[in-house]
């Protein structure tokens, strides 16, 4: 007994030498989940000596909801275009000081002047993308064009989208000539018998890594973010294609926020001003390929990067930035929710 | 009674291969070289390699086994203390305490989780590892109650007369004759509360916060993403751990019938 | 002497009230008890009667709206279906467990342990593992698929993985030791003599098993029926892996009321109902337990 337990004792010992909970510095980062790499927070620690605890979701709502409830204190927050501008009105943001954060000066032009953010007063973009169209070429042969394309019978159980409930309410309504500004509830009334036609198709609801099932062969087609279909271009362009819909597609851009009630401030602008390097952006776009906002980590991309469909689109797309639609939340959530359950098994 | 005794036999045996297999084919491909789970291409000691540089696998594990430890620590006073009182003591109301107490193994998760939540958010305490083991400890301690109750049940009460009667004060004859006696089920008891709450996933979902992820946390985060070949060695690792519990808690079975 | 008596009768006596040092030590237990147990329950009945703030805080007004929502018949639709899924993943961890632990039970001491360990390796793993073992063979191009093609069984992958009987399956995987191991107790405590006496009063072993040995293990199928009835009912991350976010129960609705929907009050409504009624599932089977050893 004495020795079996002498064994144990020494083997959690052993475990827990260097596991005490340190003084030293850290970073409270929330963040999606596939978004930032490993190397850049190592490398970030490595510099610093601060020690990032890194904490993900799938989904803007998400964060919202554990940020709202004050369970926990997060130092840098990573919201879209329309939660940011939620945030600075439910002013649950900081404002930053322009002055701790040089590298700001790699952002691109375009992105000063958005409606969320005009000033970049309360947020830094981090990456940009679009939500558009996977197709598995060897096995859809013919051409897909927009949602109508997407949703059709013969593609039962063979789709893959976002678990996202704004995204797919905004696909409908642009299905039907409506905008991502005009979510009411008259227009969720309109839109609720499409829906009621596409959500059976679906085989997948994945918003942390749609590619998988497209990867499997679970799926042939899919309705991801860019980044994810970029990878899938990068690691087999014979057969997979990135499509983005006639109808109009969601431009997003994502942000880094230091939200209201952040323990460990610096920290926080030591990271944005890390992540706003030319070589650390670059890093961020080969593990993540979404379309860079910093000018200078553009120039460091190789030729083929910047040629990836998905990663950087070209020809002239119907794209739109999404707005802060308020207490509708509810409803769109009540109205997917209503749905899937309908439509699932 | 033979033939059913064979159909008996067959049926255990294919729900044995039922249970191992699946376990065995993730052992098997953890030593492959292939990233797919499909195809041997060749062996390969690489995927356990990664774990150990894996900062925040290890980060992870160091967190459930510090949770892990508080949690059995504190279950087991919890517990015995619970199965020895209410053993020791009746009153109006020891049979509801007794039931509240084993409440939380018997209801859901996600509703102890939910409602954990909500009570720590409603006092404002900030989730980290003392909600974590907080919310461990209360399904955990009902399961070394449980197995000291077992044991409590099954006492000669004329043992602990007999040591007062030798000259013992109470609290001798408890600590010197009642816990070694109930030793074998505290041990037992804090083998289950160690495993439970080292493999506990959807209460910690609720109750944790970004510093203090488990790995079963980090291992459900890698799962919903797939294709990580990294999650085939975590697995057999795992699982060699449990077998060792078991047969740990098999020998201390025999030595202390 | 004396009072070496009277100490002796004050520690030995089982179940006596409480002196001063009994409710001394009683304490921090019933303050644990009270705090963990008791208060996050009526916490979450309050917040089930608020309401949901513009950005999804909670409002501290009084309504009935939660509750309404819950009998809303998309909801209630999920709740049958939770409980479908469960009472069928029960169902088939008591047929195909039941003669495992019958089994068990009746060995001899060598092949007893050694079989029970074989349980207990299964019901110690973790699940999230044991479910992603069945991920990586049922996907379309996974084990099994690639083994069926190979063997000519069939030319097109089949579609596995993301299915309600993946879900199923991955139930059943999950907590058939849960059931196995609480019927083997009973098994174990049962007499030989019994047994053979009803075979030899000329049963045959169907009659042996329905009649005598099924009803005198009925503590261990209560509890086993118990230990996988209940969390499989409030399961979302094995659906969620294995059915591919489609086959939604009462368990990620829940989950996603204090995530993404961010309406803390409607899954507090959704909580405590289920919590009710588990309270009195668990009464009433434990009455019927009661009445049974009574009898």
């Amino acid at each position: 007994m004495t020795r079996f337990a002498s064994l144990a004792l020494a083997m959690l010992v052993s475990l827990f030498a260097g596991a005490a909970p340190s003084a030293a510095a850290e970073l409270n980062l929330f963040a999606w989940s596939e978004y930032i790499p490993q190397s850049v927070l190592d490398g970030f620690t490595k510099e610093t000596g601060i020690e990032v605890n890194y904490e993900t979701y799938a989904s803007n709502e998400e964060m919202l909801a554990k940020l709202l409830s004050g369970a926990a204190a997060y130092d840098l927050v990573q919201p879209s275009e329309y939660t940011v501008e939620a945030m600075i009105k439910e002013k649950m943001l900081l404002k930053l000081d322009h002055a701790k954060i040089p590298n700001l000066k790699n952002v691109g032009k375009e992105y000063w002047g958005q409606p969320h953010d005009p000033k970049l007063e309360y947020s830094v973009p981090y990456m940009q993308g679009t939500v558009g169209i996977v197709v598995n070429t060897e096995k859809v042969k013919e051409p897909i064009t927009g949602y109508a394309d997407v949703f059709q019978e013969k593609y039962k159980g063979r789709i893959v989208i976002l678990d996202d409930a704004l995204e797919i309410v905004t696909w409908a309504l642009a299905s039907q000539g409506l905008g991502p500004d005009q979510v009411t509830k008259a227009n969720l009334e309109k839109v609720k018998p499409v829906l009621t036609k596409w959500l059976p198709l679906v085989k997948v609801y994945d918003s942390d890594s749609p590619k998988t099932a497209l990867l499997n062969g679970d799926v042939d087609l899919g309705i991801v973010w860019s980044g994810e279909a970029a990878i899938l271009l990068q690691e087999q362009p014979k057969r997979f294609k990135y499509v983005l819909p006639k109808e109009g597609a969601h431009m997003f851009i994502d942000n880094v926020a230091i939200p209201k009630g952040a323990e460990n401030v610096d920290a926080a602008y030591k990271f944005i001003d890390y992540m706003l390097r030319p070589a650390v952006s670059r890093e961020i776009s080969k593990d993540f390929p979404y379309t860079n906002p910093n000018v200078e980590a553009r120039k460091l991309l190789t030729p083929e990067e910047r040629a990836n469909q998905a990663s950087y689109p070209t020809g002239n797309p119907k794209l739109e930035t999404f707005r802060d639609i308020g207490p509708v939340a509810a409803d769109v959530d009540k109205l997917i929710t209503d749905l899937k359950a309908k439509s699932g098994s | 009674m033979t033939w059913v005794r064979r159909l008996f036999t067959a049926w255990t045996s294919l729900v044995m291969v039922f249970f191992y297999l699946p376990i065995a084919i993730l052992i098997l491909f953890s030593f492959n070289e292939s990233r797919l789970n499909i195809v041997w291409t060749g062996f390969t000691l690489d995927w356990y390699g990664k774990l150990l540089e894996d900062r925040v696998l290890v980060r992870a594990l160091q967190n459930s086994m510090i949770v892990a430890t508080a949690t059995t620590i504190a279950s087991v006073l919890l517990g015995t203390a619970g199965a020895w009182l209410l053993h020791r003591y009746r009153y109006r109301g020891s049979s509801m305490l007794e039931t509240l107490i084993f409440l939380p193994m018997i209801v859901p998760e996600v509703i102890l989780g939910v409602s954990l939540l909500i009570l720590f958010v409603t006092i404002g305490m900030q989730l980290g590892y003392t909600t974590i083991v907080i919310s461990h400890v209360t399904f955990c301690a009902p399961f070394v109650m449980a197995a000291v109750q077992a044991r409590l049940a099954g006492l000669d009460p004329s043992l602990e007369e007999a040591a007062l009667d030798l000259g013992a004060t109470p609290p001798q004859a408890f600590t010197k004759v009642m816990v070694p006696y109930l030793m074998p089920a505290i041990v037992s008891g804090a083998l289950m509360s160690f495993t439970l709450s080292l493999d506990e996933l959807i209460v910690t979902y609720f109750t944790a916060s970004a510093r203090t992820r488990t790995l079963p946390l980090e291992i459900f985060g890698r799962v919903k993403k797939g294709l990580d070949p990294s999650l085939n060695a975590i697995s057999t690792v795992f699982v060699l751990f449990t077998v060792f519990a078991v047969f740990a808690t098999e020998a201390l079975r025999r030595r202390n019938p | 002497m004396p009072q070496a008596a009277t100490v002796a009768s004050a520690t030995t006596g089982q179940g006596k009230p409480p002196g001063r040092t009994g409710w001394l030590l009683l304490a921090p237990l019933v303050a644990w008890a009270l705090a963990f147990v008791v208060a996050p329950a009526v916490i979450m009945l309050v917040y089930s009667f608020a309401s949901r703030g513009t950005l999804g805080g909670v409002v501290y007004d009084f309504t009935l709206d939660n509750y309404r929502s819950v009998g809303d018949p998309v909801y209630l639709q999920i709740v049958f279906r939770s409980i479908g899924y469960a009472a069928l993943t029960t169902a088939i961890c008591l047929l195909s467990g039941y003669p495992v632990a019958y089994l068990i039970g009746r060995a001899d001491e060598r092949w007893r342990n050694l079989l029970l360990m074989a349980v207990m390796v299964p019901f110690w793993t973790s699940f999230l593992i044991r479910t992603y073992a069945w991920v990586t063979i049922l996907k379309s191009e996974g084990l099994l698929n690639s083994l069926l093609i190979q063997l000519r069984f069939i030319a097109e992958p089949l579609e596995m993985l993301y299915t309600p009987g993946a879900v199923v399956l991955g139930l059943v995987y999950t907590f058939l030791p849960f059931m196995i191991l609480p019927i083997y107790t009973s098994v174990e405590k049962l007499e030989g003599a019994l047994i053979e006496a009803a075979l030899d009063l000329g049963a045959g072993p169907l009659r042996a098993f329905s009649r005598v040995i099924v009803p005198l293990t009925s503590p261990g199928i209560a509890a086993g029926v118990l230990l996988v009835f209940v969390p499989a009912l409030g399961i979302f991350a094995v659906n969620d892996i294995l059915g591919g976010g489609r086959v939604d129960m009462i368990g990620n609705i829940i989950e996603n009321q204090f995530k993404t929907a961010r309406n803390w009050p409607f899954g507090a409504a959704l909580g405590t109902s289920l919590l009710l009624s588990f309270a009195a599932i668990y009464f009433y089977v434990n009455r019927r337990q009661g009445a049974a050893a009574v009898r």
